[in-house]
């Protein structure tokens, strides 16, 4: 279902976007319960209120709160569920079994474990407050514009919340884990949809480490639990699919989509995941939703003409611009993207956005204002274009 | 935190620390901090090692027939270098009335030709020829400060000293905000 009330080819985000010096200090000082959640929320207050100016400014029509309130995209819900710990790989380390394989993450990220943070799951699951539906009703009061927001997946939470020697004495198994993940999601989706919210986007990024890490089993930095996976690329993604449909099932009334990107934790392309999205086609056709939101702006994607076979099969959103480059892309160069993506889907279901967010993980934004703001604008130009081309036919 | 007497640092009582170094400095001899240790054999490739009253296990990994039930023994080389530079790090941070919030050291090695310990071959020898070290930490003094502190670490290190006779030590600091 489009978003009622925007233009063709809608200008969107991802999510997130920088923050700025006072919110990086002030959560620094959340972490280190030196401000409290709503001391914090009012400095993030402010930083919110700036992020949808740049939106407004570069003419995104369907906004978000840049996810200014989050330490990153999913490690936010332990503030907000019980039965969660952000725990260092510090501390992770004390107490699972096979250190040697989180010492090969630091060794390859050259970090100390005191450094890297994971949601886990440490008791049963169930939410002290709302995952994002404040975040909506804040944004909400200083727009009128509709809203995006992103929920992090059902398979990610899984995968990433899952560390065996704590997590299996609160849940007898990660499916047992999942039943209580996709119940509070949906929860949140509904309760977002309720409230007028437009658009929800769930971000499964973890489906790229399934289908184009070296192997299935391998631990990454986001998701330590994937040595306890399946290791079977199809079962994992038929799952993945599986959790998402049993949240979205029969919610009317708001725009649903996925998005899916390589990794968003690095400018330098050679350490993120590489290839085309064709093979991971039909496990995003299995979710029943209504928008899959991709990357395009990096050839690291593959092409758009793997859609030949599955022409206007769903709305895509399109990503136009790569977050982490220095160069701004040119209107032009967007259109031209966008020209190629009508091949294969109508006007009408192409959404344009940035490949991902500009800053996914707060302490690490992959550019500068200035360069994330010229993109977004690139993105409204762009959009400009098309719609002028559009109405002149 | 600070008490009528006593200034404590970092989880150290500076005060008891002060007043224990000016003891040992008077104690005749006692620069040479004898050491004395014990090592029995458990059968196989395991051995209990006996260090005043503590005990601890040598092992070897599995692909060289252990039972991987503890570290080998220049893994323990390498872990005591990284616990002697972080036991000195702290200490000389804490005297300088510097709070730490986190510390961290990543360690690695490589062995000239382990073969020759094995048997496999003769050639040069087996010990350590290269050990990388980086320190990470968080702790309220600036990058020069801590850089100085490290530098005087590295210097005074006894487990670092020993080693240095014969090891190529390549150290680096990463200072975290």
């Amino acid at each position: 279902m489009p978003v009622p009330g925007v233009p063709l080819f809608p200008v969107t985000v991802v999510g997130s976007w920088p923050r700025p010096r006072y919110l990086l200090d002030a959560l620094r000082k959340r972490q280190a319960g030196r401000l409290s959640f709503e001391e914090f929320n009012e400095v993030a207050d402010r930083a919110v209120l700036e992020a949808l100016k740049v939106q407004d400014e570069a003419g995104v029509d369907i906004v978000s709160d840049g996810e200014q309130r989050r330490d990153n995209f999913y490690s936010f819900v332990c503030e907000k569920l019980e039965g969660t710990r952000l725990m260092s790989l510090a501390e992770i380390m004390d107490v699972v079994e096979d250190k040697s394989s989180f010492e090969a993450i630091l060794r390859q990220r050259d970090t100390p474990a005191f450094a890297i943070h994971n949601p886990t799951v440490t008791g049963k699951l169930s939410p002290r407050m709302p995952l994002a539906l404040d975040e909506y009703l804040f944004l909400r009061r200083h727009t009128r514009k509709p809203i995006k927001v992103a929920l992090p997946g059902p398979y990610l939470l899984t995968r990433a919340m899952w560390v065996e020697g704590i997590t299996n004495y609160a849940y007898a198994s990660q499916e047992e884990l999942a039943d209580d993940i996709v119940r509070i999601l949906r929860d949140e989706l509904i309760a977002l949809r309720d409230a007028g919210c437009a658009f929800v986007q769930f971000d499964e990024p973890v489906l790229s480490d399934v289908l184009y890490g070296p192997d299935v089993k391998e631990r990454t930095f986001m998701c330590a639990s994937m040595a306890a996976s399946s290791g079977d690329k199809h079962k994992e993604l038929t799952w993945a699919a599986r959790l998402m449909n049993e949240i979205v099932r029969g919610v009317d009334g708001i725009e649903i989509g996925v998005h899916v990107c390589r990794g968003n934790f690095t400018r330098n392309e050679a350490g993120l995941l590489t290839g085309s999205y064709e093979p991971m086609i039909p496990y995003l056709l299995l979710m029943q939703l209504h928008q899959l939101v991709l990357e395009y702006a990096t050839p690291r994607a593959g092409d758009l003409d793997v859609w030949e076979r599955y022409p206007r099969v769903r709305e895509i959103g399109l990503g136009v611009v790569n977050p982490r480059s220095e160069g701004v892309e040119s209107p032009d160069e967007i259109v031209a993207k966008v020209k190629q993506a009508l091949r294969y889907f109508e006007p009408e279901q192409i959404y344009l956005n940035p490949d991902c967010g500009f800053g996914t993980f707060a302490e690490r934004p992959m550019n500068d204002f200035e360069t994330a703001a010229h993109k977004l604008a690139a993105i409204g130009a762009a959009a400009r274009e098309l719609r002028k081309v559009r109405t002149a036919v | 935190m600070t008490t009528e007497e006593h200034v404590v640092l970092n989880g150290i009582d500076v005060t008891e620390f002060e007043e224990a170094l000016k003891l040992v400095a008077a104690t005749p001899g006692a620069h040479r901090a004898p050491k004395a240790s014990r090592v029995r054999w458990a059968g196989g490739l395991k051995f209990k090692v006996g260090v005043r009253n503590h005990t601890f296990l040598v092992d070897e990994p599995p692909h060289l027939k252990g039972e991987d039930t503890a570290p080998n023994a220049v893994e323990y080389v390498l872990g005591a270098y990284g616990a002697c530079l972080a036991t000195g790090f702290v200490l000389n941070a804490t005297r300088r009335g510097i709070a730490i919030h986190n510390l961290e050291l990543a360690l690695d090695s490589t062995q000239d030709n382990a073969f020759s310990f094995l048997g496999i071959n003769d050639e040069g020898h087996s010990g350590l020829d290269r050990v990388r070290v980086k320190l990470y930490v968080q702790a309220d003094a600036d990058e020069a400060t801590l850089q100085e502190v490290w530098q005087h670490t590295l210097r005074t290190s006894p487990v670092g000293n020993s080693l240095t006779r014969v090891v190529d030590i390549e150290a680096e600091l990463a200072v975290f905000p």
